[in-house]
């Protein structure tokens, strides 16, 4: 044991190792180096992915004129561009961004990758309730968005009620959510056999999750709600630094564990069933965005922002493969982002077993 | 003179009574180990002083104040606490682990200061992990592992310290050097320092203060040379044995009777 340290004498720094500290006027952020560049590669790649989503279509535009078009200049692909691919573009990228975080953000509290919005029950419960509300003949796109966030936040409210047994045991944390996932789907496919043919078909397509004639009316919604949740979301950021350790560390340490757990997943909650009311439950990104990003960035917690951009990427690509791999057949890019989620979700239990319930 | 107290403390776990009608009294300055045989009780103890137990009925106070009253983070300025199988986060370094400790004095404004830095630098150097910082606490030895925790509620700079059995799992040299640190810490900063151990040897040879406790009571308290008398470890443990002075200490040394070799 060494007796004594003189930090100044020993000149070296010592904050958290990776860490840099960004200090304007009194206040001062710890912001992880690598999670930094990982962010702004992340943000290269989404360019460069939506640039190319612009791009492919029935008809080719060349990046030139895509910027052009984004830049306002006139072009013959103004049309192309502006009315039809754009709109799409921009839900497909909100939707993914929101899936990040919501994913992100329960992961962390349940403290077990399985534990995503879509696996846990709070896609299922918005779909339900607004395949509900579908067949039941409301189909304005300014009363759905509400009615998915009211059925995502009761079937969260309800799997937290039935997992919580003085406390809140991850493992029984997810299998209740996965059962309560697969009794909200029969409901919904129960709504859609009672319901009227055509409305059944068009809430068949929903569910799987499709971008497909997605546009401003969603993203004016989606939007807006994005923006005025960032101050929570950069609350969370920190926040989630304080809950990755166990409850009793936490705790002296002085965090609020109970409020802190409930904020965080009452943010995820909302911004997943928001983004599953604008474009379906587009299952497995808000499981696998978050699980890439921490590894890509090795920070001890989820990586927020990274989370964020490596939905929207996963989003942004899965529609354009959606669109063009079987084109002109377009497939809902729900189907390709389970295509690549189910075989992860299986290694990931296959795992959990064999390393012992939650890491 | 003691800052934490507590009044007729009764602690449960649902209906099960673990701990009942208990007064204690830390004494500042000083290293108070808590010994006493399985499901005595003795770790329910310690996490009611370091409010990770809500009393049934009574209270712990902290210079007065009922600790139950108080805001969790002004009680983690003056409380730290390790607990006993604490859980690092996947793949988390040395040093981000050990600046968890801060956590209590930061806001989300102010993430880091120069405060920090120092308190982080020296109790990674006060623990010896100096050398560890950028490797993953999930590659460490089991007593690398303890020391980085250590320092972590080393980091926290708070002057009451609660550790429970921080020596478990830990093999002789690396217990040893565990109850060395906390020794020293307290000669050096005098911090008050209150230590679970279930090994009565260790106890007696490390506390000031000890207190002895059997289903959820408080059997004997004092300076080990007075408390660990044959008597109350065949009171406490149900051990027949021999108390001996420590040849090196001088502290009493509990040495078990042999009952196969009289027959």
């Amino acid at each position: 044991m060494s007796t004594l340290a003189d930090s100044s004498a020993k000149g070296s720094r010592v904050r958290p190792a990776g860490y840099g500290v960004l200090r304007t006027g009194p206040a001062a952020f710890l912001v992880h180096r690598r999670a930094v560049g990982m962010g702004a590669a992340l943000l290269v790649l989404l360019a460069a992915a939506s640039v190319l989503y612009l791009c492919v279509g029935e008809s080719f535009v060349s990046p030139g004129n895509v910027l052009k078009v984004l830049l306002g200049g006139t072009s013959p692909d103004e049309l192309v561009v502006e009315e039809l691919r754009l709109p799409r573009l921009v839900v497909a990228l909100l939707v993914g961004l929101a899936f990040g975080v919501a994913g992100a953000l329960v992961q962390t509290v349940a403290r077990n990758p399985l534990a995503s919005p879509d696996v846990i029950g709070i896609s299922q419960g918005a779909s339900a309730l607004t395949v509900a509300a579908m067949t039941l003949g409301v189909t304005s796109y300014s009363v759905l968005p509400y009615l998915s966030v009211a059925g995502g936040i009761l079937a969260a409210a309800l799997v937290y009620l039935f997992a919580w047994r003085g406390g809140l045991h991850a493992t029984r944390f997810v299998l209740i959510g996965i059962g309560f996932a697969i009794a909200l789907r029969s409901v919904t496919t129960l709504f859609m056999t009672k319901g009227d043919y055509l409305v059944a078909q068009q809430a068949q397509i929903w569910m799987t999750g499709s971008l497909n004639g997605r546009g401003w009316p969603e993203a004016e919604v989606l939007g807006p709600l994005l923006l005025v949740l960032v101050p929570a979301i950069a609350w969370a950021a920190r926040a989630q630094r304080n809950v990755s350790l166990d409850d009793d560390t936490a705790t002296a340490l002085g965090v609020r564990l109970g409020r802190v757990r409930l904020g965080l997943v009452g943010l995820g909650v909302v911004l997943a069933s928001v983004a599953t009311a604008a474009a379906g439950p587009v299952d497995f990104v808000a499981l696998l965005a978050p699980q890439i990003a921490r590894r890509m960035t090795r920070t001890a917690q989820i990586p927020l922002v990274s989370s964020a951009l490596m939905g929207a990427l996963i989003v942004v690509l899965a529609d354009l493969l959606a669109r063009r791999l079987f084109s002109p057949t377009e497939l809902p890019v729900g189907v390709l982002t389970a295509a690549v989620g189910a075989p992860y979700l299986i290694w990931l239990i296959i795992r959990s077993r064999t390393v012992g319930g939650s890491s | 003179m003691s800052r934490l107290t507590t009044q007729a403390l009764t602690l449960a776990y649902e209906d099960r009574t673990v701990v009942e009608d208990l007064d204690l009294a830390i004494p500042d300055g000083r290293v108070t180990v808590i010994v006493g045989p399985n499901a005595c009780g003795k770790s329910t103890t310690l996490r009611a002083l370091g409010r990770l137990l809500k009393p049934k009925s009574g209270a712990v106070l902290l210079d007065g104040s009922e600790l139950a009253k108080l805001p969790t983070k002004r009680i983690a300025q003056q409380i730290g606490l390790l607990p006993q199988t604490p859980v690092a986060p996947e793949a988390i370094t040395v040093a981000d682990l050990v600046s968890r400790g801060r956590q209590p004095h930061q806001h989300w404004w102010q993430q880091w200061s120069d405060e920090d830095e120092r308190a982080v630098t020296e109790a990674m150097a006060r623990t010896d992990v100096t050398d560890l910082a950028e490797r993953s606490v999930d590659e460490l030895s089991g007593g690398q592992r303890q020391r980085v925790w250590i320092a972590m509620a080393l980091a926290q700079e708070t002057d009451l310290l609660l550790l429970d059995e921080p020596t478990t799992y830990l093999d002789i040299s690396h217990q040893v050097e565990v109850l060395d640190l906390v020794r020293q810490l307290n000669h050096d900063k005098g911090r008050t320092v209150v230590v679970v151990l279930h090994d009565l040897n260790q106890a007696a040879r490390y506390a000031d203060h000890l207190v002895a406790m059997k289903s959820g009571r408080v059997v004997a308290s004092g300076p080990p040379s007075e408390v660990v008398t044959a008597d109350l470890v065949h009171e406490v443990f149900g051990l027949d044995c021999v108390v001996v002075p420590d040849p090196v200490t001088g502290s009493p040394l509990v040495v078990p009777g042999a009952p196969w070799k009289a027959a």
